[in-house]
This record gives structure tokens, sequence and C-alpha cells, in this order.
């Protein structure tokens, strides 16, 4: 097979065509540096790119296949990750100037699970600095660029994941999601990106951003791929006492195709405040989609969303400028203009709020669910409602007054980090400038197989994830 | 459009309490947004009530879990 046919496959059509010896882990990582040298320039999404250990590890897979080893479930598969997944020894930048240079200690708990079922690791990618802007930007390692159009921002702060899965360069990327980092680029890329439950994936090893709202994720082409990806980065770990003891499931499983009589919740108004007619026309026709399989769909307004948008807006501000206080006193400079802006506010929010945040989170986990998933197994709602904006109309470094665009794109993703549900983020039309729109579905806590089984479905039915943006 | 009365104060209690300056222009626009949040705030005034144990996050996930799950 050709590089640029193996780089249509998704992950887990990789991980089974390198498991039952149809592909080689080589021609793999062959095909990853072959669209990288391809399309990479235009896209910018790689900060490091670690050619040869991956194609030793390639040969190294290709030989214990051969020799009728036990492989793992993405044994094979080239991966590219957020540059902020520390590996021991080795350089993680967090996307920044100050961390440039930094060596960590430790190897995050997911990328050894992802080393341990056969994931090869080829590098790092470009993101937000520090993980804090919800457009792509960087001042640093340069802006992310959509692969669809390299004028509109890729969305972030995951935004070399959602653009390296987009153009083809890898079939599956960690992002991370603390206010829709996962889901933003997922959506304005045009790929599947999944914020698991808050607490269901192990954060050791992560760079914090926020520790009550960080989350950890997959970004890559399908649900199936989604499915197969939590299963193995999700479950206990005893470094991390945040992380669930919950059982992990087999999410593969759940995807039977099947919704029928499932019943979903269109959350209004919130979400639909001052949303663009394609976006609303895109999201109509989505729920016209669930429909035909099978799903109810009914219109809820939860009395509980009022004060979710409002103390989502305090409490990973609060603690983000917490985590930078050092740096802020010392090296404000050394961070992009919109990133100290951003970090400055959160010193001026009283801690009485922060605390009357996080104390009325519970309590309003339990309201919301009894509003808008008593009844209902799902909740959908525009992942953006907005189309994809441009670079540099949210360009604060440029102008302070994009500041209020920048802001307001996490508007329909930040409440699910507040509210620590899994939610998900997929391919579900185009606008009128030919970029893509997102599909947001939520679930209740732990209810990732359901969420995926929704959008699987929602994937056999429609072809918007399967679209290549550099073919 | 003018800047709001808040911004001056709030960066003086920001030198304060933190020792951390206003870094840019942006920073300084920036604030302007805490209109809308205080008046946010202020709108769920006698929304809280007393919350009886497990109020906590985590317990609140576990009661709210998916029945799939």
């Amino acid at each position: 097979m050709s590089p640029d046919v193996l780089s249509e496959l998704s992950m887990t059509e990789a991980a089974d065509a390198f498991a039952r010896g149809e592909v080689t882990a080589k021609g793999l990582v062959e095909a990853t540096l072959h669209r990288l040298a391809k399309h990479e320039p235009k896209v910018n999404s790689v900060i490091r790119l670690d050619r040869e250990e991956a194609l030793l590890a390639a040969h190294a897979a290709d030989k214990a296949r051969g020799s009728g080893k036990a492989m793992g479930k993405l044994a094979g598969v080239p991966m590219l990750h957020k540059d902020m997944y520390y590996r021991a020894d080795r350089v993680s930048t967090c996307g920044s100037k100050i961390r440039r240079d930094f060596v960590p200690k430790v190897t995050a708990t997911v990328l050894q699970r992802l080393d341990a079922a056969g994931a090869i690791d080829c590098g790092t990618l470009n993101m937000a600095e520090f993980a804090q802007n919800p457009t792509g930007h960087n001042a640093h390692f340069g802006d992310c660029m959509n692969p669809w159009n390299a004028a509109y921002c890729t969305g972030g702060s995951s935004s070399g994941s959602g653009a390296a899965v987009a153009a083809r360069f890898v079939t599956a990327a960690l992002g991370s999601d603390t206010g829709g980092s996962i889901r933003l680029p997922a959506a304005m890329c045009g790929v599947t990106g999944l914020k698991p439950t808050q607490t269901r994936v192990p954060r050791t090893g992560v760079m914090a951003l926020s520790f009550s709202a960080d989350n950890v994720g997959p970004l890559c082409r399908t649900a199936k791929d989604a499915a197969r990806f939590l299963g193995v980065i999700a479950g206990p770990c005893p470094s991390d006492p945040t992380s669930a003891r919950e059982a992990v499931p087999d999410y593969e499983a759940a995807l039977t195709g099947d919704i029928r009589s499932l019943r979903i919740a269109v959350v209004e108004p919130w979400f639909f405040d001052d949303i663009e007619e394609p976006v609303g026309k895109a999201f109509e026709a989505a729920v016209v989609t669930l429909q035909r399989l099978g799903a109810r769909v009914e219109i809820v307004n939860p009395a509980s969303l009022k004060a979710v948008a409002a103390y989502s807006a305090l409490v990973s501000r609060v603690e983000g400028a917490t985590i930078h206080a050092q740096w802020m006193r010392e090296r404000a400079g050394d961070y992009a203009t919109h990133l100290s802006a951003r970090l400055y506010g959160g010193y001026a929010m009283p801690a009485t709020f922060y605390l009357e945040a996080l104390s009325r989170r519970g309590p309003l986990l339990r309201q919301f669910c009894e509003e808008a998933l008593t009844g209902y197994d799902i909740v959908a709602t525009p992942s953006l409602r907005s189309r994809v904006p441009t670079r540099a109309e949210t360009d604060v470094d440029a102008s302070p007054e994009n500041w209020d665009r920048l802001m307001s794109l996490s508007a329909n993703t930040r409440p699910f980090n507040y509210l620590g549900l899994p939610t998900i983020s997929i391919p579900a039309g185009c606008d009128d400038r030919g970029l893509p729109i997102g599909l947001q579905l939520a679930a209740r806590p732990f209810g990732e197989a359901r969420l995926l089984r929704v959008a699987d479905a929602f994937q056999r039915e429609t072809d918007w994830h399967k679209r290549n943006p550099l073919p | 459009m003018a800047e709001p009365k808040l911004v001056l104060p709030t960066m003086d209690a920001i030198r304060s309490w933190h020792g951390v300056s206003v870094p840019n222009p942006a920073a300084r626009h920036a604030l302007a947004d805490f209109e809308g949040l205080i008046a946010a705030l202020e709108e769920l005034r006698g929304d809280l009530v007393f919350e009886d144990e497990p109020a906590g996050f985590e317990a609140a996930l576990q009661a709210c879990k998916d029945q799939e799950a």
C-alpha cells in the first residue's frame, strides 16, 4: 500500500491491519514521515519529530510480530502527542518559551500505557502555550494552522493534535481538555475528540493547568478509535490519587450501532445564544440523522446552567494564575501577550467566589443531571456557536480588541469541564467557507460507553469524519 | 468605550496582594470582563443552600453515574 493509502486508515484499522500481518509498522511510520514531508510546512503541527527512534521502534514491532510474540491493542501504530506529556529525560516544552528546555524526570502514566499497548511515539506536537488558548496561536513555535485553510484557527489548546490527525500525519494523538481543549480542535479540524469523565484518566506526568478541571483524552478519526484509545489509557493509577477506581469497560464492545429509543436532550438556550446560521443548520441536520437512527429528541432548559456557566469561568482561571504566579512576577515578558493577559485577571478573582464555585460543583452536577439527564441518555449541543474563526480575528497579541472573540470560543465546551461529564465532539458538517462544524454530545459520569455508541452510530450514517483536507 | 471604574483598583489590588504588575495593555483590557462576571455572580445570590454531606464533587460523580457503567 502507498503511504497516502496507508495514511487513510483510522487508528483501529491500522492496528488491526498490523495485527493481521497486512501492513508493517515500518510502512505505517514511513507513511507518517511521508505525509509530514509533504504537508507539515502548511500546518506547523510538530514541535519535535523523533524520526530515527520511531523507525527503530517500528523495526522492533515488526520483528516481534514476526516471532509470534503477543502484541498490544495499538501495536505498530505511529502517534504524536501534545508536548505536555512528560517523558523522562526528554524535553517537554509545554508550548512555551519558559519551558523550552524543561526536562522532566518522570514519564506520564498515559504514555507508559500507550507504550505498553505497542503504540509508536514519533515525537511531540504544537499546542497553545501552557495549554491556555482556544485557538492554536503560539508566539514561540509559530501558530498551528488549520489543514482545511491556513488562515483559520485549528482550535486549541491541543492545536497540533487536531491538525496532525486531520492532516493524516497520525491516526491519533493525546490532547488535554480543561475548557474545551480537546473538543475545540476536534470541531475546528474535523476530527473526533473525547474528553472523558473528570478522574477517568490519570494525570501523573501531565503538565498542570487547573487541578480541578484538567482532563486527558484522545483526538482521532473515529469514535471507534476513541473507544480503543480510552480503553488503553483509562483506569486508576497509584501515583494519581485523583484517578477514579471505576472499572474500565470494554468501550469497543459497546459500539453496536443501535441507538433505537435512545433519548437525547437538546439543551437550550445557553448553547444556542448568538449561534451562526451555518452552525445552527448543521446541528439541526445532525439531530435529524440521530432521529432517523431511532433516537428520540426533546428540548430541555436546565435552570442550573446559569450558575454552571458563571462558575466555569472562574475555576481554571484562578488555578492557572496560582500555578503561574512566580513566573508572572519574574518572567511575565516571556509569555505571549494573550496568555499573560489571561493569567493576570485570575489574581483578582476573590477566594470566596473560587471556593463557592468549587463547593457548588457537586450540587450543580446533581441538579444538571436531574434536569437534563434524567429521562434522557445524552445531551446534544453544537461544539461551537460560531463558524471556525480566522487566526487574525482572534489574535489578541495583535489587538486587545479581539479578547471577547477569543474568550467566547469555549462558551459551549467549558460548562462540561465544570460538571466533569464525559463529552465528545464529532464532525457533523461543513460551513459556507469549507471548514468543519462539530456536534458535541455529553453523558452522565462514566457514561463514555453510551456516549461512544451514539457517536459511532452517527459516524456509521455520515461521512464528515472521513473527509481529508489534504488529499 | 470608556474603561470600567473597577479596572484601576483591581490592578492596585493585584499588585498589593500578589506582587504582579499589569504585563501589557491586553491584560488591562481583559479586566473589563469582570463587570460581566460580577453581574453573573450577583444573579446567583440567594441560590446558595445548605448542603448535607456528602456534598463533594467526587461523591456527586458517583451518585450521578451512568447506570450502564
